[in-house]
C-alpha cells in the first residue's frame, strides 16, 4: 500500500537522465590494445556468471588486460542498460539481445562493427541479422537459439506414432492422437495469450511464409499467409488441443514431465533443463524441426556483443570479442553453457557435429528468421500478441484480427 | 433504551473532545522569537538540520515532479533518453490523446472498479478483525494479530506464488475443493469477469493487516472509562460498538480510508505479477498502463501525462473524502 510515490517513478529515471547526460560526454583519447587497461563487460543472467571464468582465462593469456565482468539479471538488464545509455556510462562491452538492438542503435550509443575483423560469412545469417540495424552491423553474434518441437517419444509410441510430424497436418493429427490414445490432457502447448505470445506464434507465421513487416518496412501481418497462420494457431485452442488460458510465466516443463502436455515449442536451453530437472525422462523425449507448411521456418533468437561508442578501449574490446566469437572460443563457450555457437565453424567438430538433437537445432538455425531490429519493436509485437489472443479466445476471426493488427502497426512504423 | 444511548454518546463525545484538546496542548505554550539576538544562529541551525531533508526532497521529489510535468507537454520518446533537449513541445496533445485512448479509458474504469469494491471491503474486514482481536480470544491474540499482519510484510512475489496455487484452475487449492464435490473450478485469472475480483480478493487479503493495525491502535486509544460508563448504562455489545467505538474511531477510519483509496488507485503489483493486465486488458490498471507506455514503449511524454491525470484523480478523491468523512458532529 505504500506506493504514494509511484506517480513520480517515471520521472525519477528520467531526472537522472537529464542530470547526467550533460556531463556524460565521451572520454577523449583511445587506448591501444596492447596497453595496460581494464575492460568493463556486462552480461546477463547465467551467461554473466560463466563469463567471469572465461575472462580469467583471457587475462592469463593477455596479462595487460583486466576484464571486469558484471553479471546483470535479465529482469533488470533492459532498464540498467537504458539508464547507462542515458547517463553516458555504458560498459565497454555489453551482451545485447536481438530485441534490444534497434533501440540502442536509435539511442546512438553503439559502435559499428569492424567488418574487416568480423566476417558475416562466419556466422548463421539470422544470427548476424540480429546485430544489424538499417544495414549497419552493431553487434557480433555471440550465441544463437531457435525454437524447435519438443515431444514425448514414449507417449507418441503409445499413440501409434513413430515419426515426428513433418507438416501442419501431421502435427494436428499427432496432437489429437496423443490426447485420445495416450491419455494426455492436452495435445500440445502453445501460448494462448498474454505478453510475448508472438514468440510462440512465429514458427507458424514464418512457416506459412508470413511476416509482421516486410523488408521495406511495410506491415504485412494481414497477408493470406499470415491469416492462415492465425487460423491454424487458433484452431488448436478451438479444438481443445491446446489450453485456452495459461498464467504469465507458465512453464510447460512440469506438465511435459507428467505427460499432460506432451509437445511444445521451445529453445535449446530446455534440453539442459530437462536433463537437470527430470533425469527420469531420459530416452523418452526428442526434438524435431518445426512442422512445415510452405517451409519449416522457425524464429531466431540469441545474443550479440556490442561495443559502446563512448568506450576508450575499443581496440581491446575488439580483441576480447574476437576471442569469444571465433570457432575455438565458441566451442569452449558451448561446453560451459550449452549455448549454441553463432559461429558455424564451431559446429564442425565434437558433440556439436555428432549429436542428432543438436543437429536439429543447427538445421533449423540455418533457415531461421530473425525479427527486424526496429526501435519500437516491442510495441509492434504487442499488437501481434493482442491479435493472437483475440483469435484464440474466439473474439475475432483470423481475418479481422490480422486487419486490426495491421492498421495498428501501420501507425507505428510509418 | 433511547436514553441510554444518548447518554453514552454524550460521554463519548466528551472523551473525544478531551482527547483532542489534550493532543493540541504541548504546542501551545511555546512563544516564538523571544530574544532577537539568537535569531540568526537559530535560523542557521534550523537550515543546517533541515538541509539533508531539503536536498533529498529537491533531488528525489520536487525535481522529478516538475520534470514529469514538463515532460507531459512534450513528445519525449526513446531517442530523447540520450538527447532530452531535442524533445518537442506539443502542448496538451498528450492529454487530449489520453481521453480518446480506449486502452487508457479501460484502465481508468478497471482502476475505479478496483477501488469501489476493494476499499469498502478492506476497511470493513479490517475493522471487524480489529474489533474481534481487541476483545475476545485473550490467549491467541498475538498469534492472530501476527497472522493477519504477515501478508503486509511478505514480498509480492511470494504472495503471488501462494495465490497462484490457490487460484490455479487445474491443480490449485480451490480447484481441489471443487473437484471434491464433483465440480470444475472456474479459471479465476483466465476469465475476464473473474480476473479482477480475484485480484481484489488478493489485495484485500494483503492490505487487511495495515488497516487492522491502525484500527487496533485506534481502539486502544478509546478510554476504558467510556466503555465502562456505557456498560453501567446497560449498553450491549452492538450498542457499545455503534455509539462508542465507531464515533471515536472516526479519525482512524478517515485515515485508513484515505490511504487505502490512494493505494488502490495506484494498484500495480497485483496485476503486474498475476495477470500482466490480461485477459484482454480486463485487469489493466492505470499504473500498469503507465509503466508499459513509459518503460516498454518509451512514450515518456505520454506516460507523464498519465501520471498527472492519475495525480489529479487521486487529489480530487482525497479532498472529497476528507470533506465527506470529516467529523461533522462538532
Amino acid at each position: 500500500m505504500h506506493r504514494a510515490a509511484r506517480t513520480a517513478s517515471v520521472a525519477t529515471a528520467l531526472a537522472t537522465a537529464f542530470a547526467v547526460t550533460a556531463c556524460g560526454s565521451s572520454a577523449g583519447g583511445e587506448v591501444a590494445a596492447d596497453k595496460k587497461q581494464t575492460l568493463t563487460v556486462w552480461a546477463m543472467g547465467a551467461e554473466g556468471e560463466k563469463l567471469v571464468d572465461v575472462a580469467k582465462e583471457y587475462e592469463k593469456a593477455n596479462p595487460n588486460i583486466t576484464v571486469k565482468v558484471t553479471p546483470v539479471g535479465w529482469d533488470v538488464a533492459h532498464q540498467k542498460l537504458v539508464a547507462a545509455a542515458a547517463a553516458g556510462k555504458m560498459p565497454d562491452v555489453a551482451q545485447m539481445g536481438g530485441s534490444y538492438m534497434g533501440e540502442f542503435a536509435e539511442l546512438g550509443v553503439l559502435e559499428p562493427v569492424d567488418t574487416k575483423t568480423f566476417d558475416e560469412k562466419d556466422f548463421f545469417p539470422a544470427g548476424w541479422q540480429q546485430g544489424e540495424v538499417e544495414g549497419e552491423a552493431y553487434g557480433v553474434p555471440w550465441y544463437v537459439d531457435t525454437r524447435v518441437l519438443y515431444y514425448r517419444t514414449d507417449l507418441a509410441k503409445k499413440a501409434g506414432i513413430t515419426k515426428a510430424p513433418a507438416d501442419w497436418k501431421g502435427l494436428r493429427a499427432m496432437a489429437s492422437a496423443l490426447q485420445d490414445k495416450a491419455d494426455s490432457k492436452w495435445g500440445i502447448y502453445m501460448q494462448p495469450r498474454g505478453l510475448d505470445t508472438v514468440q510462440s506464434f512465429y514458427p507458424f507465421l514464418y512457416s506459412a511464409g508470413g511476416e509482421i513487416v516486410d523488408k521495406d518496412g511495410t506491415p504485412v501481418i494481414d497477408s493470406p499467409a499470415a491469416v492462415k497462420a492465425f487460423k491454424e494457431y487458433g484452431d488448436y485452442v478451438k479444438q481443445g488441443l491446446s489450453m485456452k488460458s495459461s498464467q504469465p510465466g507458465y512453464d510447460p516443463l512440469k506438465d511435459f514431465n507428467t505427460g499432460d502436455v506432451p509437445m511444445f515449442f521451445s529453445g535449446p536451453w530446455i534440453s539442459t533443463l530437462i536433463k537437470d530437472q527430470y533425469p527420469d525422462l531420459k530416452g523418452k523425449w526428442a526434438v524435431a524441426p518445426v512442422p512445415a507448411d510452405k517451409t519449416s521456418t522457425s524464429m531466431a533468437g540469441g545474443s550479440s556483443l556490442v561495443v559502446s561508442k563512448d568506450s576508450s578501449h575499443k581496440a581491446a574490446a575488439k580483441e576480447f570479442i574476437k576471442y569469444l566469437t571465433d570457432a575455438k572460443g565458441q566451442t569452449d563457450w558451448f561446453e560451459r553453457t550449452s549455448d549454441l555457437p553463432a559461429n558455424t565453424e564451431a559446429w564442425k567438430t565434437g558433440e556439436l557435429a555428432d549429436s542428432p538433437s543438436l543437429q536439429v537445432f543447427k538445421k533449423q538455425m540455418e533457415t531461421a528468421k530473425s525479427s527486424p531490429t526496429l526501435a519500437n519493436w516491442t510495441e509492434v509485437t504487442s499488437k501481434v500478441d493482442a491479435a493472437v489472443e483475440s483469435v484464440t479466445q474466439g473474439k475475432a476471426s483470423p481475418e479481422d484480427a490480422a486487419k486490426k493488427a495491421k492498421s495498428e502497426i501501420e501507425s507505428l512504423v510509418k | 433504551m433511547s436514553t441510554t444511548s444518548t447518554k453514552t454518546e454524550k460521554v463519548a463525545r466528551a472523551a473525544g473532545v478531551r482527547a483532542a484538546t489534550g493532543s493540541a496542548g504541548p504546542g501551545r505554550g511555546r512563544k516564538q522569537g523571544s530574544k532577537r539576538g539568537s535569531m540568526g544562529v537559530q535560523n542557521f541551525a534550523g537550515w543546517l538540520f533541515s538541509t539533508p531533508f531539503l536536498v533529498l526532497f529537491t533531488v528525489f521529489m520536487a525535481f522529478p515532479i516538475v520534470a514529469t510535468l514538463l515532460m507531459s507537454f512534450t513528445d519525449f520518446g526513446l531517442r530523447n533518453v540520450t538527447h532530452p533537449l531535442e524533445a518537442n513541445f506539443i502542448g496538451f496533445e498528450n492529454y487530449t490523446k489520453l481521453f480518446s485512448d480506449e486502452k487508457f479509458l479501460k484502465a481508468l474504469f478497471n482502476t475505479a472498479y478496483f477501488v469501489v469494491i476493494g476499499v469498502p471491503l478492506t476497511i470493513l474486514l479490517g475493522l471487524v478483525v480489529a474489533v474481534l482481536l481487541n476483545n475476545g480470544i485473550d490467549r491467541a491474540r498475538t498469534f492472530f494479530r501476527v497472522g493477519f499482519y504477515a501478508p503486509v510484510v511478505t514480498s509480492i512475489v511470494a504472495v503471488a506464488v501462494v495465490w497462484r496455487f490457490v487460484l490455479d484452475p487445474s491443480d490449485g487449492l480451490i480447484a481441489g475443493l471443487f473437484s471434491e464435490v464433483g465440480l470444475t473450478a472456474p479459471d479465476f485469472l483466465g476469465d475476464e469477469k473473474l480476473a479482477m475480483p480475484s485480484l481484489i480478493a488478493m489485495a484485500v487479503w494483503r492490505n487487511l493487516g495495515t488497516v487492522m493495525v491502525l484500527f487496533i491502535a485506534g481502539l486502544q486509544a478509546i478510554p476504558t472509562e467510556v466503555r465502562e460508563a456505557a456498560k453501567l448504562d446497560g449498553a450491549g455489545m452492538w450498542q457499545e460498538f455503534r455509539a462508542i467505538t465507531v464515533p471515536l474511531l472516526r479519525p482512524t477510519l478517515l485515515y485508513a480510508t484515505v490511504i487505502t483509496t490512494i493505494g488502490y488507485l495506484n494498484v500495480f503489483e497485483e496485476p503486474f505479477v498475476m495477470t500482466q493486465g490480461g485477459p484482454s486488458d480486463s485487469t489493466l490498471t492505470v499504473s500498469l498502463d503507465m509503466y508499459r507506455e513509459g518503460f516498454n514503449f518509451f512514450h515518456m511524454g505520454y506516460a507523464s501525462a498519465m501520471a498527472y491525470v492519475l495525480f489529479v484523480v487521486i487529489m480530487g478523491i482525497t479532498v472529497l473524502q476528507l470533506r465527506l468523512l470529516k467529523d461533522n458532529t462538532k
